[in-house]
């Protein structure tokens, strides 16, 4: 049975766009041969895709993807906030460049010069250490005695030595 | 001109590392105490070290003679005279983190009868005495400034 123009044009479209079913392409198929003006439409529908076609593999064919593509990804990154080390790592030959480092590594070793002592000294603290660093005396004999909570320096003269000391 | 910055910049660190501890300023306590045994009178002013002095010494009295807040340099002694021709001489020699270090001379007729050197921490009395004064002796209490 051949189907008449009118519906057969209705499916000429999707016949166009490969998206007819089985029964509906032999339908198409068999109207075709005796039909000029779904020919033409048919035709029309081809050249169009033509013009269309052309100017975008063109576009296409113009494009640089692999540029696209790092464009792409450095904004990705950028978006992504790298940590600190990334970042220091990549901006590091424009510090070295600026030369901003020479005052501060200088900086710094001024800093850790200042601080270092502070931590290398001996620190001293009670208990453990004496509170006397020396004690001289020509005329007297002298004492010491440390408690818990008093250091005590006692001068003794040779008539009463120990007097007043418990 | 960074050259100059940089330079200028290692003088200050410098200045400020090795001027600090001499410049630095600490204030010490110093009590001028006369212990006795006639009578047993305690003066008021030594209620907080009159444990200590009760624990160390069998003195039956204790009187205050003199009561001093010295700000010490280390470029700067006090000389204190204590009862004619006696006096006690409070030099710094250095200070750390929670101790001070002085030397102190005590004084007979401008002759030193004492030369020490003690360190005080805080919460620590050092007591110097044995020097006759009057019918008792003195006693020397220092300690580091609350």
């Amino acid at each position: 049975m051949k189907g008449s123009c009118s519906s057969v044009s209705n499916l000429l479209e999707r016949y166009f766009d490969h998206e007819v079913t089985e029964n509906e392409k032999a339908l198409v198929e068999e109207h075709l041969p005796s039909c000029s003006t779904c020919q033409e439409t048919l035709k029309l529908m081809g050249g169009i895709r033509d013009v269309m076609r052309t100017p975008v593999e063109e576009a296409l064919q113009g494009e640089d993807f692999q540029r696209v593509w790092q464009h792409v990804d450095r904004e990705i990154r950028l978006r992504e906030s790298p940590p600190w080390w990334e970042s220091v790592w990549l901006n590091l030959p424009n510090l070295l460049r600026r030369r901003i480092w020479v005052p501060a590594v200088a900086a710094t070793i001024a800093l850790v010069l200042v601080i270092a002592p502070l931590f290398l000294k001996k620190t001293s603290s009670y208990p453990g250490s004496s509170d006397i660093e020396y004690v001289q005396s020509q005329d007297y004999n002298v004492m010491v005695y440390q408690s818990d909570k008093a250091t005590v320096i006692w001068l003794l003269d040779g008539k009463e030595e120990g007097a007043g000391t418990s | 001109m960074r050259r100059t910055a940089i330079l200028s910049t290692f003088i200050l660190l410098f200045l400020c590392f090795f001027a600090s501890p001499s410049a630095a300023q600490v204030s010490i306590r110093l009590r001028v105490i006369q212990a006795f045994n006639s009578g047993a009178t305690i003066d008021v002013a030594l209620r907080d070290v009159y444990d200590q002095l009760g624990s160390l010494f069998s003195f039956r009295s204790y009187r205050l003679l003199r009561d001093e807040n010295l700000a010490l340099s280390a470029d700067r002694s006090f000389e204190i005279p204590v009862h004619p021709g006696r006096a006690i001489e409070v030099t710094l020699v250095g200070q750390r983190k929670g101790m001070i270090e002085i030397r102190v001379k005590i004084k007979r007729e401008g002759t030193d009868i004492l030369n020490t050197q003690v360190r005080l921490f805080p919460g620590r009395t050092v007591l110097i005495g044995g020097p006759k004064h009057g019918e008792g002796v003195v006693i020397f209490a220092l300690s580091a400034s609350t």
